[in-house]
């Protein structure tokens, strides 16, 4: 927790927002005493002028109150916001300049979750501490101090009181605590079902299983009832407890304060205002009480965002990078690879060489290695023996900038980002004009859907189909002018047509003629045409050559067509 | 379906009685909704009654303790001044002649009044967090119950992010305010009118300076909370925003690294999250200084009243322990304004949540109106006569439609990706009705069937590959419930689960999570066929594509596809060459209708769409 905020909070703005804490904390406590003198000097001696300017000094006590807990909140809400922004920034940047293998530790979903909820829970903890549980030790230790000079033989009411408090608010969290956590879980299960209903409605409805989920959901709706039912009457119990023991507290004082007046060990006034002192006294120990469910919270988000900004950087950076020049080419020798950590060899003995203006198609089955070979290129990871050479340069000499700029990747996954379709086709090359966009989208047969450049994209391009996200991720890549062209599987969500399109524009584009250009595929026509197919099973390459050369002589090759052509058996 | 998850509401800032939070949004229909939600409480309608006369008994007890506990105080004064009035006489007093018989009684009165009031406030409670739970529990029940009786189109139309949202945050926000608010709205009524009272009871000069103070705390109100809602929406909006983009980012993490574009992304992140900062901590702020500004009015109208109240005891016009009644009244005072300005914003909010579940309670259900069209003798399985169809209220997407399937015959449906291939299998499964003409199984109109009499005809199995978070034997059973043990197992070996499934530790008592992270997607896939197996149909509806699963896993499918097929009607959404030249009927789609129907043969001799789709896969000149 403490890792997490150091450097990031404004040690000024947290130093000033106690200090006003203090002064707002003193001033509040004068009040009360003031009273107590109105009442024991103005009243009872029946000086009405003393009442007046007394009254005068609490207006400006009550002020003064006032000015110093604003400037307590204008502090107190600019470091705490302060934080969370900066926060935020780093984790950001760090997830942002990850390389891959420390962005596989962890998930997206987990990652975006640590970026925001668990900041918002940092956040909202500082918040709370500047504002409220750093006021609590004040108030307990000042009121405890005021109360004590009042009258010290009364103070002993505390020693009833207090456990008392500590022994209600204990109990019900003893108990109330684990019911909470149940029913986050029980609200979890109930949600499952719920959402479990609406992604299976066709296939419910299509066994006829809709009254065994209604009575699934019932089962959960009763649970999840029931334990709410018994949290809540635990909780109902809790704030009469505390309202009596409080209660009692006044009562005591009362009954006490009486006998101290009879004895003359007491004045009258000192009687209200000690009982001012108590109650305050007792919301200390509750606002403190709060920090025992607050900071294990906190510190479990706290400790999940170290995680991230913990995490060591793996690829090193070149010192002195070379540059990239001369003709596109592409050449893999003899590359092994194997993931971090792991025993065996993901990729064995990679060799192939093309020149400009060649295809490279890779195919072979899930988990023969594929999308690992396709990382080895812009350096996502970096072979482990042998060379990756991109226009005849050794990629470990490049730094991964440079590289990126020859080498424009359409992943397997597209990925399109909020914004217009132009804002996603700048993002290939910032200074494309529309004609370039226009002849990419073109290539990529994405011109019979859109019609505008400024159509909106929603986020996750969640208003195009997978095909036309394909295609505008496609387009994308293509806007980019690089030496190497990599399509990660990219044509499988297309239908045979357009896919053949599409290959066949790609062939006859200037730009792409002078490039290399590497594609995935999965279906034996999309590979077939390409100048050298690069046959990969388990990390092993089985074969390199063109479709007529494989078909006739490579096993695994002619096993994939089997499958594809005879469906099966 | 992750995006589904993210639905619930995150807070934003401390919880804190006196803070505005963000504007509420507004119920269309205020009190309609308000007594609709009421008859789901009518049958607690004598519990409701209990709660309400507990809250008012608590409250008023509450309300009249501090009274009660001031003439304690003025005893003691009594006693007190007696005490110093005896010494100014020359008397020698060791002990201040308070009447402590007197103090015993009144206090004892209060510590009855204190227990009271903690057992009504318990009891209220108690009853209260039963009603409202039993409330919501029938309110979810007719919620889940509606989503059987609601046609497929509505769950097409709307996006299940919606209907969960309404399901989940709507729900939790009835539940929060049936479980506290109501109380709350008599609590605060009573105490504000109780407070009043009591005050005007001790004195009227001073519960007129204590009432001078509501214009200012209004005024508090009135300009403080619409600042501090508009700057929570703008922080809400810009929050929002950040979570897009890093969402967006993190997802697209290896295009922005591909692309070298990290530092625009970096700098369009620090800007929304500067422009954040500058909203939250405005909102922050604001809604922060509500409370010192409420205590500095309740301070103002407390030292008026110590002021005055204490030159009125000085001269002997009230009683001391009136006064520190009244300074105890002055501070309860305000809470109550402040708090009924904000629960009529939670209640707003809340009718406002109902109103969206109703809503989807109120949607029209599917009905089963048998037609005009009588039964034929027949040996076809299936004939589609004359069929029109369309979605709702677009134009036709097919008109006048004939196709007759003999049993045991193969169909196959193809078409690119987007021709509506799903809409053939929705008319035969009756998700949807057919607009005009008829769709007939064994001769029957599937309108005069009830819609499980058509079903009970089929499987499915489809590439999206849904399965409950249960154990694999349960989801294997799911399609037949009358299914024996042996029935089931010699399905999962057909379909090849038996043997992965048994490498598993816990084998068919295997949990399956909502991700599916135990097991791969082509073993769900798998899965979803052995289903079907056990489900033993007449007639099988099949999806043949198969999303990234590796080589051996693909052949097992394809393998257990092919067995599911055998002496079945059957309708294959074709990818592979095999299925599709094997088919005794191919309907052929484009741009979601029927562009041509017939065999193999038939429609390369046509030379068509369907001519130049089964072409494109040979072009490029290389023969497969």
């Amino acid at each position: 927790m403490f890792k997490v905020v150091r450097g990031r909070l404004n040690i000024w703005q947290v130093v000033g927002s106690i200090m006003f804490m203090i002064v707002q904390v003193i001033a509040s406590l004068y009040l009360p005493n003031i009273t107590a003198d109105i009442v024991n000097n103005g009243i009872a001696k029946g000086q009405t002028g003393y009442i007046v300017t007394a009254g005068m000094k609490m207006i400006f006590v009550s002020v003064l109150t006032v000015l110093a807990s604003i400037c307590n909140v204008f502090l107190a809400s600019q470091a705490s916001q302060g934080l969370g922004r900066n926060l935020r920034s780093d984790l950001f940047r760090k997830v942002l300049f990850f390389s891959h293998d420390e962005f596989d530790a962890f998930d997206t979903s987990s990652l975006t979750t640590r970026t925001t909820n668990d900041v918002m829970q940092i956040q909202n903890v500082i918040v709370m501490m500047l504002r409220m549980m750093i006021m609590a030790p004040i108030l307990l230790v000042g009121a405890g101090f005021m109360a004590y000079q009042k009258n010290a033989a009364m103070t002993k009411i505390f020693i009833v009181v207090i456990p008392a408090l500590v022994i209600v608010v204990g109990t019900v969290m003893y108990f109330a605590v684990p019911l909470f956590k149940a029913m986050q879980k029980k609200t979890d299960r109930l949600n499952l079902i719920f959402r479990e209903g609406l992604t299976g409605v066709r296939v419910i409805r299509a066994f006829r299983q809709d009254d065994f989920e209604q009575n699934r959901f019932k089962g959960a709706n009763d649970n999840y009832t029931n334990n709410a039912i018994k949290v809540y009457t635990i909780v109902a119990m809790m704030v009469p407890f505390i309202t009596l023991i409080m209660s009692g507290t006044n009562i005591g004082i009362t009954w006490l304060g009486s006998h101290y007046i009879a004895n003359q060990s007491m004045q009258v006034g000192n009687l209200i205002a000690f009982m001012t002192y108590a109650m305050q006294i007792l919301m200390s120990f509750m606002i403190l009480s709060l920090i025992f469910v607050l900071i294990p919270r906190a510190s479990a988000s706290a400790a999940r965002i170290n995680e991230v900004l913990d995490k060591q950087s793996q690829i090193d950076t070149v010192a002195k990078p070379a540059k990239i020049k001369g003709e596109a080419s592409l050449e893999f020798n003899d590359v092994n690879f194997r993931y971090l950590g792991a025993e065996k060899l993901a990729l064995s003995n990679i060799n192939f060489d093309m020149k400009k203006g060649q295809t490279l198609a890779i195919i072979g089955g899930t988990g023969s290695g594929k999308s690992t070979l396709i990382n080895l290129i812009p350096r996502f990871y970096d072979s482990e023996t042998g060379t990756v050479r991109i226009n005849g340069t050794d990629v470990k000499a490049l730094n991964t900038e440079d590289i990126n700029h020859q080498v424009s990747l359409v992943p397997q996954e597209a990925v399109l980002f909020k914004g217009t379709i132009r804002s996603n086709m700048l993002y290939g090359r910032d200074d494309a004009t529309d004609d370039d966009i226009w002849h990419a989208l073109d290539i990529a047969q994405a011109t019979e859907f859109v019609d505008d450049l400024d159509a909106k994209v929603e986020q996750g391009g969640d208003n195009f189909s997978g095909g036309q996200k394909q295609r505008l991720a496609i387009a994308r890549a293509l806007v980019k002018n690089a030496s190497i062209y990599v399509f990660d599987d990219s044509f499988s969500a297309l239908d045979f047509k357009t896919d053949l399109n599409l290959r066949t524009a790609l062939k006859a584009d200037p730009k792409i003629n002078q490039s290399v250009v590497v594609i995935v595929g999965q279906r034996v026509s999309t590979v077939a045409d390409a100048d050298q197919i690069l046959v990969l099973d388990n990390g092993k390459m089985v074969g390199l050559g063109t479709h007529q050369e494989l078909k006739e002589n490579n096993k695994t090759y002619q096993e994939i067509i089997e499958s594809q052509i005879k469906g099966g058996k | 379906m992750a995006k589904d998850k993210e639905t619930t509401t995150q807070s934003v800032g401390p919880k804190n009685p006196h803070a505005v939070g963000p504007k509420a949004s507004k119920p269309k229909n205020f009190w309609k909704t308000v007594r609709r939600l009421a008859s789901y409480m009518s049958v607690y309608i004598w519990g409701m009654v209990l709660v309400v006369i507990l809250t008012i008994l608590s409250s008023v007890f509450q309300v009249m303790t501090p009274a009660v506990l001031g003439q304690a105080t003025t005893v003691i004064y009594k006693g007190f001044m007696t005490g110093v009035a005896q010494q100014k006489a020359g008397i020698q007093v060791d002990q201040f002649p308070i009447d402590f018989d007197k103090i015993k009684q009144i206090i004892l009165i209060v510590f009855l009044m204190y227990i009271a009031s903690a057992i009504f406030g318990f009891v209220q409670q108690f009853v209260m967090s039963r009603i409202s739970q039993r409330t919501v529990y029938k309110l979810r029940r007719d919620l889940k119950a509606k989503m059987k009786r609601l046609p497929i189109s509505y769950y097409d139309e709307h996006s299940n992010g919606d209907i969960m949202s309404r399901a989940i945050n709507d729900m939790d926000n009835i539940a929060g305010t049936l479980q506290q608010s109501i109380t709350q709205v008599v609590t605060s009524t009573v105490t504000f009118v109780g407070v009043l009272f009591m005050m005007f009871t001790i004195s009227w000069q001073l519960t007129l300076i204590a009432l001078a103070t509501i214009p200012l705390s209004l005024i508090v109100i009135g300009f403080v909370a619409p600042a501090s809602q508009k700057l929570f929406a703008r922080q809400q909006k810009s929050l929002g925003l950040l979570n897009n983009q890093v969402e967006e980012n993190y997802a697209g993490h290896v295009v922005v690294k591909s692309f070298n574009h990290e530092r625009t992304a970096l700098e369009k992140f620090d800007q929304e999250n500067a422009t954040l900062y500058k909203a939250s901590w405005r909102a922050q702020m604001i809604s922060g200084i509500i409370m010192p500004l409420m205590t500095l009015v309740n301070n103002l109208g407390y030292v008026f009243i110590a002021m005055f109240g204490g030159i009125q005891v000085a001269n002997g016009g009230i009683a001391l322990g009136n006064i520190q009644a009244f300074l105890q009244y002055m501070n309860q005072f305000s809470q109550p304004i402040t708090q009924l300005a904000n629960l009529a914003n939670t209640i707003q909010a809340t009718v406002a949540s109902a109103e969206r579940i109703f809503e989807v309670i109120d949607e029209p259900e599917m009905n089963n109106d048998p037609v005009d069209i009588p039964d034929i003798e027949t040996d076809k399985k299936i004939i589609l006569d004359h069929m029109d169809f369309g979605y709702a209220d677009k134009p036709l997407l097919m008109e006048d439609y004939n196709l007759q399937v003999d049993p045991g015959e193969m169909v196959a449906i193809v078409g690119p990706t987007g021709a509506g291939k799903t809409t053939v299998i929705n008319l035969l499964e009756r998700f949807y009705d057919v607009k005009g003409g008829s769709i007939k199984l064994d001769g029957r109109d599937i309108r005069n069937m009830s819609r499980e009499e058509v079903r009970q005809h089929y499987a499915m199995v489809l590439q999206d590959t849904w399965l409950f978070t249960g154990t694999i034997y349960d989801n294997l059973k799911y399609s037949n419930e009358s299914a024996s043990k042996e029935e089931i197992l010699a399905a999962a070996k057909a379909a090849h689960v038996d043997s992965f499934v048994r490498q598993l530790p816990d084998g068919y008592d295997t949990v399956l999570n909502e991700e599916a992270s135990n097991i791969s997607q082509g073993q769900r896939q798998l899965i979803t066929i052995a289903r079907a197996f056990i489900a033993d149909p007449e007639i099988l509806i099949l999806d043949e594509a198969t999303s990234s699963v590796d080589t051996r896993t693909e052949v097992h499918i394809q393998h257990a596809m092919q067995r599911l097929l055998q002496n079945r009607t059957s309708f294959v959404v074709a990818h592979r060459l095999s299925t599709i030249r094997d088919a005794d009927k191919i309907i052929v789609m484009n741009e979601g209708s029927i562009v041509e129907t017939g065999n193999h043969e038939e429609l390369m001799a046509k030379n068509g769409f369907y001519a130049d789709l089964y072409n494109s896969q040979f072009a490029g000149n290389v023969a497969i």
